[in-house]
This record gives C-alpha cells, sequence and structure tokens, in this order.
C-alpha cells in the first residue's frame, strides 16, 4: 500500500509539470500564475499565424521523416544480420552502435561538429539528417535486440529446407515477422528525431528546426505561446507514441491469429 | 553462390557498422585529435601540444562548473535511482501496469526543452508554487530563490532523467526470478527484508550502471543550468558548448570534454570499487551449497 503511494506519487510528479503547462496554455491571460483568469484558445490563434513557427514545424517534419527511413533501412539490414550472427559479431554490432545513447548529447554533437568541419561539409538539413540518425539507430537496435530473442531461426531454416531462396525467405518469412518492431522503432526514430535539441544545436548551421525555435523564443521572452506549442508537441508525441504501440500490438495480434486460423 | 549464414550476416552487419564508424567513432577520435592542436586566431592548427589540457586544469572556473556539474550529477543519479528502484519493483514484482508504463514512456518521449520550460515556469516568482506556498500560508511574499539555483537544476534534472532511470531499474530488476523472493518470504523475511537481502545485492550491478549512466547524462546536460542554474549553477557543459560556438577554442573545448570524460570513468571506478568494499556490490554467486 505504502509502495502504491509513493509509485503514484512520483508519477505525479512526472506528470504535473506537463499538465501545468497545458493548463496555462488555454489560459485567457499572458499571466503564468494562479488565480486562474479563464480559458481561451488565443495562443492558439496566435500559433497558427506565426509563419516562422510553421516553417520550422515543416523543417523538423522533414527531418524527422528522413531519419526515420534512414534509420528503419539500415535497422532492417542490422536486424537481419543479429538474427545471424554468433555472440562476437552481435557483441561487436552492439558496441559500436549503442554506446552513444551513454553519451551526453554535447559529446556526440562536438564530434559530428568537428567530423564536418574536417571534411568540409557545409552544415545543412543532410548533417542534422545524419546527426540524428546517430542518435535513432541506437535506439531502434536496443528495442530490436528484445524483441528479437523472441525471434524463432527455425522458421527461416524450414522455408529454405522447402525450397525457397534467400530472398523468398526473407520476403515471406523474416520481413512479416520483424516488420512490426522494426516499424514501431522507425516510428520512435521519427520522435527521437522531431525532439532533438542539444546535438541539433551544434550541427544545424542556420537551419530552425521546431526545438531550435522553441529554444530561441524561451531565451527571448517569457510568452504563453510556448505552452501553447509545448501542448501540440505534447499531443503530437503521444500520438506517435500511441502509433507505435497500436501498430506492433495489432500486427502481433493478426499474426497470431493468422497462426491459429492455419 | 552459397554463402555461410554467418558471411550473410557479416554482410548484412557492414551498413550499421559502417554508419556508425563513419559518424561516431571516427569524430570522437577527431575529436581526441583535436584536444591536442592548436588554435590561432580562431583558427584550429594542428600540432601536438598538452596546453588545452594544462590549461583547463589550471583554470579556476573549469573547476568550479566541473565540481558543480559532478555535485550536480551526483545528487540528481542518487535521487533518481532512490525513486527509480519503488517504481521498478513495482511495475516489475506488483503489477505489470501497461498504463503506468506508458505515463512513463510519454515523460520520457515529451519534449526536453518543454520540461526545463515548465519547471521555469513552475519555480518563478510568479510561478504555480509560490501561488501555492502563499495560498497556504507558508510564505507571506513570493520566495524568488526557487529559481536560477542549484535546486532548480536539480529538480528539473530529477524530472528529465527520471524516466530514463527507471526503464533501466526495470530492466536490470527483471532479470532476477520472482522465485527468490517467493522463497526469501517463505523462509520468513520481510517484504523490506526481501528487498535489501535477495533483490539489492542480485540487481546491484544493475543499479550501478543506472545510477551512472544517468550521472553521466545529467553531468553533461548543460541547457538545463543555462536555463535554470543562475551564475552559480553553471556546468562544465556550458563552458565546452561555448567552445564550439564561432568564436571559441575548439581545441581547448574538446580537451576539456575529455577531462569530463575521464572525470566520469574514474568516479565510476571508484563507485564500483566503494560498492565492493562496503560489500553492497558483490560479484554474482551461484548458490553456495553449505549455506551462508
Amino acid at each position: 500500500m505504502l509502495l502504491r503511494i509513493l509509485v503514484w506519487a512520483v508519477l505525479a510528479f512526472l506528470i504535473s509539470p506537463l499538465i501545468v503547462i497545458v493548463l496555462f496554455s488555454f489560459h485567457s491571460s499572458p499571466a503564468l500564475s494562479f488565480p486562474f483568469a479563464g480559458f481561451s484558445l488565443r495562443w492558439y490563434a496566435e500559433l497558427f499565424n506565426n509563419a516562422q513557427l510553421g516553417s520550422a514545424v515543416m523543417k523538423s517534419l522533414t527531418v524527422a521523416f528522413l531519419t526515420s527511413v534512414v534509420t528503419l533501412l539500415i535497422g532492417t539490414t542490422a536486424s537481419l544480420a543479429w538474427l545471424r550472427l554468433g555472440k562476437v559479431g552481435r557483441g561487436f554490432i552492439e558496441a559500436v552502435s549503442v554506446t552513444p545513447i551513454a553519451l551526453p548529447g554535447l559529446f556526440v554533437g562536438v564530434s559530428l561538429l568537428v567530423l564536418f568541419a574536417q571534411a568540409g561539409l557545409q552544415l545543412s538539413t543532410l548533417t542534422i539528417v545524419i546527426s540524428h540518425v546517430v542518435i535513432a539507430l541506437p535506439i531502434l537496435i536496443v528495442a530490436m535486440k528484445a524483441r528479437l530473442a523472441l525471434f524463432d531461426p527455425s522458421l527461416e531454416e524450414a522455408s529454405r529446407d522447402l525450397g525457397a531462396s534467400q530472398f523468398q525467405t526473407f520476403r515471406r518469412v523474416t520481413l512479416p515477422l520483424i516488420a512490426p518492431t522494426l516499424i514501431s522503432s522507425a516510428i520512435l526514430a521519427f520522435a527521437v528525431s522531431f525532439d532533438e535539441f542539444v546535438v541539433t544545436s551544434f550541427v544545424a548551421g542556420t537551419e530552425t528546426t521546431l526545438p531550435m525555435y522553441i529554444w530561441s523564443m524561451m531565451r527571448r521572452t517569457v510568452t504563453p505561446l510556448i505552452n501553447a506549442i509545448s501542448t501540440l508537441a505534447l499531443l503530437f508525441s503521444i500520438l506517435i507514441l500511441l502509433g507505435a504501440w497500436l501498430i506492433s500490438h495489432v500486427r502481433r495480434r493478426s499474426a497470431v491469429a493468422a497462426r491459429i486460423e492455419s | 553462390m552459397n554463402l555461410s549464414r554467418t558471411k550473410i550476416g557479416a554482410i548484412l552487419a557492414a551498413p550499421t557498422v559502417v554508419y556508425m564508424v563513419i559518424f561516431f567513432v571516427v569524430p570522437s577520435l577527431i575529436l581526441f585529435s583535436y584536444s591536442f592542436w592548436s588554435s590561432e586566431s580562431y583558427r584550429v592548427v594542428p600540432d601536438f601540444v598538452f596546453t588545452n589540457y594544462l590549461d583547463s586544469l589550471h583554470s579556476a572556473v573549469f573547476w568550479k562548473v566541473t565540481i558543480n556539474a559532478v555535485r550536480i550529477g551526483l545528487t540528481t543519479a542518487a535521487i533518481s535511482l532512490v525513486l527509480a528502484v519503488p517504481v521498478g519493483y513495482y511495475l516489475v514484482y506488483v503489477s505489470r501496469s501497461q498504463t503506468m508504463l506508458y505515463l512513463i514512456l510519454i515523460t520520457w518521449f515529451s519534449s526536453y526543452l518543454v520540461r526545463i520550460y515548465a519547471w521555469r515556469t513552475l519555480l518563478g516568482t510568479n510561478g504555480v508554487l509560490n501561488a501555492v506556498l502563499l495560498q497556504l500560508g507558508i510564505v507571506d511574499h513570493p520566495v524568488d530563490a526557487f529559481l536560477f539555483s542549484s535546486f532548480a537544476v536539480t529538480i528539473t534534472l530529477v524530472h528529465i532523467y527520471l524516466p530514463f532511470c527507471i526503464l533501466l531499474v526495470t530492466s536490470s530488476l527483471s532479470e532476477i526470478k520472482p522465485d527468490l523472493i517467493d522463497a526469501a518470504r517463505d523462509l520468513g523475511t520481510s517484504s523490506l527484508g526481501a528487498f535489501f537481502r535477495v533483490i539489492a545485492p542480485n540487481a546491484a550491478n544493475g543499479l550501478a550502471g543506472a545510477f551512472m549512466l544517468t550521472f553521466i547524462l545529467v553531468a553533461g546536460d548543460y541547457v538545463t543550468p543555462q536555463m535554470l542554474g543562475g551564475s552559480s549553477g553553471q556546468t562544465t557543459g556550458l563552458l565546452i558548448a561555448d567552445q564550439f560556438r564561432k568564436t571559441g577554442n575548439w581545441p581547448l573545448g574538446a580537451a576539456q570534454a575529455f577531462v569530463m570524460f575521464v572525470i566520469s570513468i574514474a568516479l565510476y571506478f571508484i563507485l564500483v570499487s566503494l560498492g565492493r568494499a562496503t560489500g553492497l556490490i558483490v560479484k554474482r554467486r551461484t548458490i553456495n551449497p553449505k549455506g551462508i
């Protein structure tokens, strides 16, 4: 009982600041304090007339989309490799690809900045995407590792024994089995990229993504507009997570159902 | 064409490995070599000097912000771990509540900047915390000191990194079989006793790992101190980040980053050997047939 209260208190600590932000995004007065003056949508209305914000959102969506596509492509080959490699090979993949999770964004950001400077690569959308993949790919690999532990390699062998080619086996057996994991991981990559700030601030050059725009607003003034942007960003991450969850569950359920039928 | 399974595996692993080598391993090595280069009138010159390291180590400002970073990092990691353990325990052994897990994931994936901004709103002079304290009559005029202090930085960093810490703790606890706890309970231990005598020793390595990972990420976070730390709450990260802006000294920044890195590694070894010395961390044993 005591444990339960403690756990819910921790969750309340995590959630309540976010609720406060959502609440104040509907505040009719610019004051960020109680008592609450009344509800209004004026901050949202102001947002939709803000062209700079609009282009920052578009930039973030573009970057996040490209990041998730590249992460998905590389991640798929990593998953297939994972199924075929022994302990040493897997350990090697993990060593080079999981370490960035354990490092501050600052370290990853400045080291990519010096790489781009040395290579003479101009900072642009491309450098942002390259950098976001460095952060998203490790997350995909960690997520995939847990799921692939449940994969039964004998299914691939059976398919080969029955005369399917390598490609047919991949197309008809392996891919359908690992697809839900890959797609939900790609969605997470999208979410990570959409919110990434620290690394981006080093490699963006003159490009402005949504977090960069929010940052410039935060530094200039305390404006209730930030509450409205934050609420929309929060809603967006919840939708993304929900999407990832639905895909992995629905696909798994339909796979199980299909197996029971046959 | 008949390649062996492992060979195909190696070919398939290539894109990931090549990508991470080019964009993670190589940049880290370049950064490391930068730390020995010199900077002349804002231009980086290949060199092999130790001045960047010596300048960092002899700088009072560097030590001040580094001690800040370590202190804030240790406090935040300790608070996060203390809060994460009950939540992890609850999620693993009491109820595998999906709702709870998703609430934690939502906070983890909610915007980093938004959370910093939220705490600035909450702790400000006209903020929610002051309003509540005034209403309750605990203070009679708003407290300015909440914002721009180590307190503000620590509470915000706990909020930002706690979800991550909870996920790490949950995964390390879920490796311990519930049978062990049942056995301890059957033998008459209280639930708290079972935690300290069965779970904690088995999970010690995982928990130490969660603590250190949280510490490294927190100590390297510079945006939160920049927004909430005021002049006294700055950390090494900001110093390093500033060197990589347009007019900075990149080699000096690189050296500072590696000093910070070495300090983190050193702290890890100190923590582990402290744990070993006090018996909190034990090498995983197989069951001793003669009893304990």
